[in-house]
């Protein structure tokens, strides 16, 4: 009863909409681009890979899995699936090694050399994909005329060109270079956050530079690593501009082969079956790492509890 | 676990330590300019000074995290100059604990031991002695995120002496740390500094925490040294303005040596009044006396001749009740500070019979003049 002696007032208060309500108004628009313009025609584009297209054309009813059990069956559509799923490994691989010294270099580096190398690593974004892939064509090119095999002409490892044009090799060597502001990006910020002190303390225990890396930096640093190797090898397997450019028929992957099914067979079936296949590649990617890093931080989580 | 295996011990291999001429050059700024110090086998010196006098540098030179400009490390005797920091078997403590996130209690104190390449088998019983030591047997499978900023510490301080360090820097390793836990793990990592016998650096910008932890202070200003001595004689005999207004508070007053007596020399102080002084300081004509505001008592102007030693008259402009002590400001004659610290005792009534605008008289004991340079 004493809590009563107090004069209370009410402070005035004005209408306010509920947050949730704000929160969804202010989201709409977003939502419904992405509904009209991504959610609908996914939808439509992979319900055609379960319909059937008779001789005439025209895709409906009944549904059917008759594109699915022919990429299962057809070896030379699995061979594609394998190729598209090495060049994603590879060039994930690749690009996280070529990424480490860079993210290192922006990361730690003094703030002007830091500043010249995230440059020189996102000024490549600027040029088109394609004028990009037309330069790797030169370098590569199988004859002696390519950059390449004219080095090694030059340098005198007197041997036969090398034939990497028109090889998984050229693919996963040109989606490297395209992708690796991707996993730089990522692997710099996680690098960054890294405080500094903490690789100070393993070099003042008696750890040399590169065991403080290994135990300390690498496996702090793999949030980082995890968003890189989940973008790179989900847009490296989607790709299709690059392996069309420099895989030629050997370095045939889903993408090009997505685009042969619509374009040339107007196989609409089979292009919506090929890309449902790319969809859960790219999911399955990212549900596979999120999978092993996950498993790992529950079982970490685990043991720091009290018991 | 077997009892024998816990039955291990830490132990140390304490080394001594000297720095001779030790500089460091950042671009324009000298952080560091011409160290020279020796710190003996199982003592703890603290470095103390104000933010930006180059503590921290100096530890980490000492660390081998920055490579001195000039100058030379040496430890046991040994010159460690070049030796690179994986190589000198040093423990430190860092403001930030600098625990590994990813590793558990036990792992990250087994870290040293690991790059040491002691086995498996031997490091557990070391690392659960460490651990024991500060405690912390219980929180071995912990990671550093389940731990509050003290317990922390003390896991930092396992894994640096597990590795029998010939030396445990400390970069202001409790700043972080709320008032009371600081006082608490003062104790408790001097005791195991003490216990270990393990040579010891510790930096701090706390005076207290330098008084209360260190064998020997050093005052830092600008980048070289100001003092070098026990706390004892850092506190009571300070040699410049600067150490003394560091450490503790201090009035300075200005005076003229006008002559000799039986008991030193009789100074008349600028501000008025006069002060003795036993110490002798040369011939100098003009001194710069140091007196500890707690050494001064107040009366009314009229009791002056009943109190002898050294002595002048003040205005009070403030009375500050402060707990255990009042703060009395006063201005001299001459326009002059003077701060006093009265005791309070419980059950007795605070002082009140100087408030501000009041002339005193403010005097001291003869013994509490001390001299300082005006640097
Ligand atoms: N890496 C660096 N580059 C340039 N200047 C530096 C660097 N490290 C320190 N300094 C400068 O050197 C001087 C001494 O710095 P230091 O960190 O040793 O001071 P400190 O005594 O530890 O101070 P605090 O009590 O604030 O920690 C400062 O002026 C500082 O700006
Ligand atoms: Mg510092």
């Amino acid at each position: 009863m004493t809590a009563s002696a107090l004069p209370t007032t009410d402070m005035p208060t004005r209408f306010a909409p509920p947050r949730l309500l704000v929160g969804v108004a202010m989201l709409l628009p977003a939502l419904g681009f992405l509904l009209a313009f991504l959610v609908l025609p996914s939808v439509i584009l992979l319900s055609y890979s379960v319909l059937s297209q008779p001789q005439s054309g025209d895709i409906g009813l009944p549904f059917t899995a008759s594109s699915y059990q022919r990429l299962i069956s057809s070896p030379a559509y699995r061979h594609v699936a394998m190729t598209t799923l090495r060049v994603a490994l590879f060039t994930s691989l690749f690009t996280s090694l070529l990424a480490y010294p860079l993210a290192m270099a922006i990361a730690y580096g003094r703030p002007l050399f830091s500043r010249i190398t995230m440059s020189l690593v996102v000024l490549p974004l600027v040029v088109s994909v394609v004028v990009r892939t037309y330069g790797w064509q030169l370098v590569l090119g199988n004859s002696g005329t390519g950059v390449l095999n004219w080095l090694l002409h030059v340098l005198g490892a007197g041997t036969a060109p090398v034939q990497v044009m028109f090889t998984e090799w050229a693919i996963v060597i040109a989606s490297v270079h395209v992708f690796l502001p991707l996993m730089v990006l990522p692997l710099a910020a996680s690098l960054a956050r890294i405080e500094p002190s903490l690789n100070e303390a393993a070099r003042v225990l008696g750890a040399p530079a590169w065991r403080a890396f290994v135990r300390i930096t690498l496996p702090l640093s793999v949030p980082g690593l995890i968003a890189g190797l989940t973008i790179v090898f989900s847009l490296t397997a989607a790709s299709y501009v690059t392996p069309q450019m420099v895989g030629g028929s050997r370095g045939l992957m889903l993408g090009v082969l997505l685009e042969q099914q619509i374009n040339t067979s107007f196989d609409w079936p089979m292009g919506a079956a090929i890309a449902a296949v790319m969809v859960g590649i790219a999911l399955g990617a990212t549900a596979g790492v999120e999978w092993l890093v996950g498993r790992r931080a529950a079982a970490r989580l685990r043991r720091s509890g009290a018991r | 676990m077997t009892a024998k295996a816990t039955a291990a011990k830490v132990t140390s291999r304490a080394a001594d330590l000297a720095v001779s001429g030790l500089t460091k050059v950042f671009g324009t700024t000298i952080a560091v300019d011409g160290i020279t110090l020796r710190i003996a086998s199982g003592e703890l010196v603290a470095l103390l000074g104000p933010s930006g006098c180059g503590k921290t540098t100096t530890l980490r030179m000492i660390a081998g995290l920055v490579e001195p400009t000039e100058g030379d490390v040496l430890i046991g005797g040994l010159r460690v100059t070049r030796t690179p920091v994986h190589r000198r078997n040093i423990g430190m403590l860092f403001q930030n604990y600098a625990l590994f996130p990813h590793l558990s209690v036990a792992e990250n104190v087994a870290f040293g031991l690991e790059m040491r390449g002691v086995s498996k088998a031997a490091i557990r019983p070391k690392v659960a002695a460490a651990l024991a030591l500060v405690q912390l047997g219980s929180f071995a499978d912990r990671l550093p995120a389940a731990l509050s900023g003290g317990q922390q510490q003390r896991v930092a301080l396992a894994r640096a002496i597990v590795i029998e360090p010939a030396l445990l820097l400390l970069d202001e390793p409790l700043g972080a740390l709320d008032r009371n836990l600081r006082e608490s793990m003062q104790v408790e990592i001097r005791q195991i500094q003490k216990r270990l016998g393990i040579t010891a650096v510790l930096v701090t910008h706390d005076q207290e925490e330098a008084l209360t932890m260190a064998d020997r202070v050093v005052i830092m200003n600008g980048g070289r040294l100001e003092q070098v001595g026990t706390p004892e004689e850092i506190y009571s005999r300070p040699r410049t303005r600067f150490v003394a207004s560091f450490i503790g508070a201090s009035n300075f007053l200005h005076g003229r040596v006008i002559g000799h007596d039986g008991s030193g020399l009789r100074i008349a102080l600028t501000g008025g009044g006069e002060a003795c002084m036993s110490h002798s300081d040369g011939e100098t004509k003009e001194v710069l006396i140091s007196v500890r505001p707690e050494a001064v008592s107040l009366a009314a102007l009229e009791e002056r001749a009943q109190h002898g030693g050294s002595g002048l008259p003040a205005t009070v402009q403030q009375v500050v009740y402060r707990g255990q002590a009042t703060h009395v400001h006063m201005t001299l004659d001459d326009g002059a500070p003077l701060l006093a610290f009265l005791p309070n005792r419980q059950g007795e009534k605070a002082k009140e019979d100087f408030s501000p605008g009041n002339r005193v008289w403010a005097s001291w004991p003869s013994s509490s003049n001390w001299p300082v340079a005006d640097g």
